[in-house]
């Protein structure tokens, strides 16, 4: 019962910030652009004079892809300048974001403006900065743990003849990194939470403390990660089935399609914020609070004497 | 000449020889498939068919590639090949132990190792032996040799792993002697070259009759038709008796775990009397020639692939079907497919005379074709290779590249286009994803279009640009040429050419120029223009259309010669008159011009076409010299787009889409391919910040 409350909570905290929503999304459409620019102007001022532009939006060619690619090798290089300069603004300003937004979906009663957003942003930057680095440590690990299953799968059954039990053991080892992505993923939601609401900028002590919260908890969190994934999923299977009956069709219907592709990317958008709001919802439940840090500020002695 | 292959000789009946003998061998051969050796004992029949007396012997040792890495093969390939390496301790060699003439000459001590292609003093694949004898013409000659073959563990064709054994290339085989004017011979001698990295195919027809004992538990498959086979249960040992006439090589597999699975090609169901029919008006033969014939198709399967059996036998009937129709009848009695176990991929899609390897994985999604498209394009090498046995080591494109154009034709026919594998857990997201199907028309343009065109498509195989160079026009960019001479000449024309091509040099060695003359004489045209820049040259296609401009003809200016004197026209005159003429409905004139450009130096007739808003259409032709052309018009409606080759017959043209162009931009169009692009880019962005 506790994912599935966590899970509307989040989902209602994330729908009541439609702002920072709007902000998150523009952010990360102007990134997309900016990646996506180069690639349009190789690609796409071909089609736009060429008869084949028509045959190929409905048939998707290889050899024409081919045909970009040899006619654009000169541009190549800018190209993937071009794509890993936007993911690095991508990403420092997605943790720029993210230290703005997840303070106002902690604190429930929180009342939104631009500057506590922008207050929170800054001043959280530089902690959500170091914990998403630290973060590199469970991802690493996680990674290693299924290096290790494939060396001692590749050692049991690699001589073999049969492919079957490696296969399966892929499977195996595929589905267990998914997990722990999805567990080290969520940890670090209630990192950034614990962050956010403790003011505390100890990213490192944040991070192994949710990822010993989840290993506490390892039920409650695989099951509120799960309703994310699979809400993520039926998200992206309804997407495809919706647009590929899109696809195609006359002006009215490309103007739906488009409304529908950024109908489905603030979706994902919505989710991301709902898991910080999902972790903040179980983070007080599941973590008995700290006792509160000796105030600085004495107690007054008159309350006291009444 | 031993007396037990005597004996064999008479003790094996063979089905209707098909070619006169050359090369025939009597095998006995024994594996220890402990040790992963092969003791042999071979008596070669060798016919002297030239009119030339010969003087000594030259044979293939092709095992001896994988002996060190000092080979030839190892320095080509880098002990690396279509994916594989070689391992540290699978090393491989082939020893002859003893070489006799019938009348009990030793030649053993004359044996020495030679590198016709590179010098290499350090390759021993090619060997020669001297005799103090030589062959007159039209004599025969017995040798007797013994041999051991260590075989490789698997990474390039053959080889073993684990108790799978891939005997190809296994047995010392007698290269083909050129007599001056032969193919390219300026002089006679032996054609004899070294394994080289990339072909390996070369050899005169001959009748093998093979023995082979292996320990009982082991499943064996052979080329050719299995004879009998007897138990020895003592020493725990089966031998069996392969016979096959008028083939070019040998190879053999063998491991306990295969599943093996019989079916009959039955020519009468697979074939409608329609299909008959319209093969036999289509190439002016009788029906009874166009009829083919039952073959027993053999699959010898591993066990994890058990459910895709019937898969193989689709693969192999189709193939069966078509190869048949368009280009004769299969001739042999059995065809039989291997498929290689997990990790001796290296094994796989490989051809012998009857004798093919596949290639499958671990449930392979239906709409997968790897599997459909390794088995018929290996089978088709029964019919480019085996058949027509064109030397692969000079003139690859020949074999790999007519099979690939016939497997495309025939894979995009029957089975439309194959999906790739974008498998999660098993289950294929491809076609869930909606993505089209793949023809191979257009991976084979993909490949083409690709890679820089560096080397003819007829260029000895080891001496192209690299390994890839050697692939792609090998493979995928003789595909797409034989496609664009298919457009050229049109589809019943080719056809036509491709079986007389077929017909006509069957059971025999043709080269490059001699496809060339069935094409021209079949097509009654000169194509020497195609054949000298496509094939024999690597001339780069690429003609685009550069510019379209549209002009109003609106009353000139200025001062005109008028009645003797000079009257002027100003601005505002102009206008006036063109607005009365618009009153009265007539249609401006534009003055509008094309022009076309040659990117490439390859230079071929072109045809352009032109289309006007009106929707009326003008064609126009062009040689294709020049580097440009201008085509100008007068009409009273406006140049809406135009295109160069409009039917699209030059495959080879690495750029279409600058073959066309539009005299207003797709704004439209661009803006929905740019938000296309930038949907996929925020969800790889969203993907990405889903970490932090
Ligand atoms: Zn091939």
């Amino acid at each position: 019962m506790l994912p599935l409350i966590a899970y509307w909570s989040g989902l209602g905290r994330a729908w009541r910030r439609k702002r920072m929503l709007a902000l998150y999304w523009f952010f990360h459409t102007l990134c997309a652009a900016a990646a996506a620019l180069p690639l349009m102007a190789v690609a796409v001022p071909q089609l736009g004079r060429s008869r084949l532009g028509d045959e190929l939006m409905r048939q998707f060619d290889l050899a024409w892809l081919a045909e970009i690619a040899s006619a654009a090798g000169a541009a190549a290089p800018a190209v993937v300048f071009a794509i890993l300069a936007a993911s690095a603004v991508l990403l420092l300003g997605a943790v720029f974001l993210a230290a703005g937004a997840v303070p106002l979906l902690a604190e429930e009663g929180a009342l939104y403006s631009p500057e506590t957003f922008w207050r929170g942003a800054g001043r959280n930057f530089w902690p959500f900065l170091r914990l998403a680095l630290y973060s590199f440590i469970p991802y690493g690990a996680a990674f290693a743990i299924a290096g290790l299953l494939r060396r001692g799968a590749q050692a049991l059954w690699g001589e073999g003849l049969a492919a079957r039990p490696l296969v399966l053991a892929d499977y195996a080892r595929m589905a267990l990194l998914i997990v722990l992505f999805g567990l080290i993923s969520t940890a670090m939601d209630f990192a950034k939470v614990r962050l956010a609401l403790s003011g505390s900028r100890q990213s490192l002590r944040a991070c192994f403390a949710s990822l010993r919260l989840v290993w506490r908890n390892p039920g409650v969190v695989f099951w509120l990660w799960a309703c994310f994934a699979a809400t993520g999923a039926a998200l992206a299977w309804a997407y495809v089935e919706l647009a590929v009956r899109l696809e195609g069709g006359g002006a009215a219907l490309v103007v739906v399609l488009v409304l529908l592709q950024q109908a489905y990317v603030l979706a994902r958008i919505v989710l991301r914020f709902a898991a910080w709001g999902a972790a903040a919802e179980l983070d007080p439940i599941l973590r008995p609070l700290p006792a509160p840090e000796p105030t600085p500020a004495p107690v007054p002695v008159h309350d006291y004497q009444i | 000449m031993r007396r037990w292959l005597i004996a064999l000789s008479a003790s094996l009946p063979l089905c209707a020889q098909l070619a006169p003998p050359v090369a025939s061998y009597d095998i006995r051969a024994s594996l220890d498939a402990q040790k992963h050796t092969i003791t042999g004992e071979q008596t070669l029949t060798w016919v002297n068919d030239s009119p030339d007396t010969v003087p000594t012997l030259q044979f293939h040792l092709y095992m001896n590639a994988f002996r060190n890495s000092r080979s030839t093969f190892f320095r080509e390939s880098g002990g690396q090949l279509r994916g594989d390496r070689a391992a540290e301790d699978g090393w491989g060699w082939i020893q002859v132990n003893s070489m006799k003439l019938e009348d009990g000459t030793d030649l053993t001590p004359r044996i020495r190792c030679i590198s016709p292609d590179d010098g290499n003093p350090d390759d021993c694949t090619v060997i020669e032996v001297p005799l103090s004898e030589p062959v007159r013409p039209g004599a025969a000659l017995r040798v007797s040799m013994r041999f051991t073959t260590q075989l490789p563990k698997v990474f390039a064709r053959t080889g073993y792993r684990g108790d799978f054994h891939l005997a190809g290339q296994w047995f010392p085989k007698i290269g083909v002697w050129e007599t001056k004017g032969f193919r390219y011979a300026e002089k006679s001698g032996w054609n004899c070259h070294q394994f080289h990295a990339n072909s390996e195919f070369y050899s005169n027809y001959g009748d093998y009759r093979v023995e082979l004992t292996v320990p009982s538990r082991f499943v064996v498959g052979a080329t050719g038709e299995l004879v009998k086979r007897t138990d020895d249960a003592q020493r725990g040992t089966s031998t069996y008796w392969f016979a096959q006439p008028s083939v070019t090589d040998f190879a053999w597999t063998a491991q306990p775990g295969f599943l093996r699975v019989e079916r009959m090609f039955e020519a009468r169901k697979q074939t409608t009397p329609e299909e008959l029919a319209s093969a036999a008006r289509l190439h002016g033969i009788s029906l009874e020639d166009a009829r083919l014939s039952d073959v027993k198709m053999i699959a010898l399967i591993q066990p994890e692939h058990a459910e895709q059996t019937e898969r193989h036998f689709q693969a192999l009937a189709t193939a069966l079907k078509y190869f048949g129709l368009w280009y004769g009848r299969y001739p042999y009695r059995t065809i039989t497919v291997v498929d290689p176990p997990h990790g001796a991929g290296g094994a796989g899609g490989m051809e012998y005379p009857t004798f093919i390897t596949a290639g499958t994985s671990y449930r392979l999604p239906r709409d997968v074709l790897t599997l459909e498209l390794v088995t018929v394009h290996e089978f088709g090498h029964q019919f480019w290779m085996q058949l027509v046995a064109s030397n692969e080591f000079e003139e690859s494109w020949l074999d790999e590249g007519f099979n690939t154009y016939s497997t495309g034709k025939i894979v995009d026919k029957v089975y439309g286009g194959t999906s790739l594998p974008l498998t999660v857990f098993g289950s294929n997201l491809w076609s869930w994803l909606r993505l089209p199907k793949l023809t191979q028309a257009s991976m084979d343009r993909a490949a083409h279009v690709g890679t820089p065109v560096r080397d003819p498509l007829a260029t000895r195989a080891w001496e192209f640009y690299d390994s890839s160079s050697y692939s792609i026009n090998s493979y995928s960019r003789t595909g797409v040429a034989l496609r664009t001479l298919e457009a050229l000449l049109g589809e019943d024309t080719m056809a036509r050419v491709m079986r007389a091509y077929h017909q006509r040099w069957r059971f025999r060695h043709p080269h490059s120029r001699d496809f060339q003359q069935v094409v021209q004489e079949v097509s009654g045209r000169d194509l020497d223009w195609f054949f000298s820049q496509f094939v024999f040259g690597s001339r780069k296609l690429d003609y685009a259309v550069s510019e379209i401009r549209n002009r109003r003809l609106d009353t000139p200016v200025g001062v005109f010669e008028k009645g003797g004197g000079k009257q002027t026209v100003t601005a505002k005159e102009a206008r006036r008159r063109d607005e009365e003429r618009e009153k009265r409905g007539e249609k401006p004139q534009y003055e509008s011009w094309v022009k076309v450009e040659r990117l490439g130096d390859a230079i071929a007739p072109q045809e352009i076409e032109i289309r006007f808003r009106d929707g009326h259409i003008e064609r126009r032709a062009w040689d294709g010299q020049g580097r440009w052309a201008k085509f100008t018009f007068t009409r009273a409606a406006e140049i809406e787009s135009a295109t160069i080759d409009p039917q699209r017959r030059y495959a080879l043209d690495v750029n279409l889409a600058n073959n066309s162009r539009k005299a207003d931009y797709n704004t439209a169009l661009s803006t929905q391919w740019s938000v296309r692009l930038l949907f996929w880019a925020q969800n790889t962005m969203l993907w990405l910040t889903a970490l932090v």
